[in-house]
């Protein structure tokens, strides 16, 4: 009764993320580190570019870089655990959506719309890709937080 | 869908190659990755390996705004204008980071 009441209410319900499925949790997170990414591509184009006008001018863009603080590090940790899920979940949407690889058999739609992508295998695959990327973005994290004399 | 596709397989290989050369693989701190010498070096070292990555990952990503943009504003006329806008931005950042790869080589 509960959940047919969830799944009345319509577009409300569908944007709050405490409906969210574990399928579309990943579709979120991998839209945002994509624009995050998309963020430091730009960023990082412009900051290679000083590499072009020599030793002084490269240093001259890491002491502007440095004089963040400690928001440097962060900032590229938030944008190597961002890398990390966004290339790990790719692959898995790659062999899904590509391949067909990880997904149910196809169903007639029998409300109230039991997704069968969900089945084991996806949900093995994103559990795994999620524990892999968080062990990697804390390794990430010790590597770049030593510079900051943090560890 | 190709185009994302294919290139975020090859983004997978040359993104990981080029995070392993800042990483402490390399037996050194990552302060010292960042140095004006071993910054240029790998970009001279490995000119092809960064040339493929600067293309795949400025196509991946600015197609993955069009993707974005179209999905949430779903545009039925401008879309010509979002394409434009898209490929004159991948057009403009190849351009930038062919630019350095040339000039540091």
């Amino acid at each position: 009764m509960k959940q047919t009441r969830r799944y009345k209410s319509g577009l409300i319900a569908s944007l709050n993320p405490l409906n969210f499925n574990v399928e579309r949790w990943s579709y979120a997170i991998h839209r945002a580190t994509g624009v995050i990414l998309v963020g430091y591509l730009m960023a990082h184009i412009f900051e290679t570019f000083q590499l072009g006008a020599g030793p002084a001018a490269w240093a001259n863009t890491m002491s502007a870089l440095h004089s963040l603080g400690p928001l440097e590090m962060v900032g590229l940790w938030i944008v190597a655990g961002s890398a990390l899920y966004h290339g790990a979940n790719g692959i898995r949407l790659i062999l899904n959506e590509m391949f067909g690889k990880l997904m149910g058999k196809p169903i007639l739609p029998v409300y109230p719309y039991s997704p069968t992508s969900l089945g084991r295998n996806q949900r093995v695959a994103v559990w795994t890709i999620t524990a892999l990327v968080l062990a990697l973005w804390v390794w990430a994290g010790f590597y770049l937080m030593a510079g900051l004399g943090v560890v | 869908m190709v185009v994302t596709y294919i290139s975020a397989m090859l983004l997978v290989f040359v993104l990981t190659f080029h995070l392993l050369l800042q990483s402490p693989l390399t037996g050194k701190a990552f302060e010292d990755t960042l140095s004006f010498g071993y910054a240029t070096g790998n970009l001279v070292y490995y000119k092809l390996v960064f040339g493929l990555l600067l293309l795949t990952a400025v196509v991946h990503g600015l197609n993955g705004i069009r993707v974005l943009a179209i999905e949430w504003f779903h545009p039925m006329r401008g879309r010509w204008v979002l394409n434009l806008v898209i490929v004159a931005l991948m057009a403009f950042f190849l351009a930038i980071g062919s630019f350095t790869l040339l000039v540091v080589s």
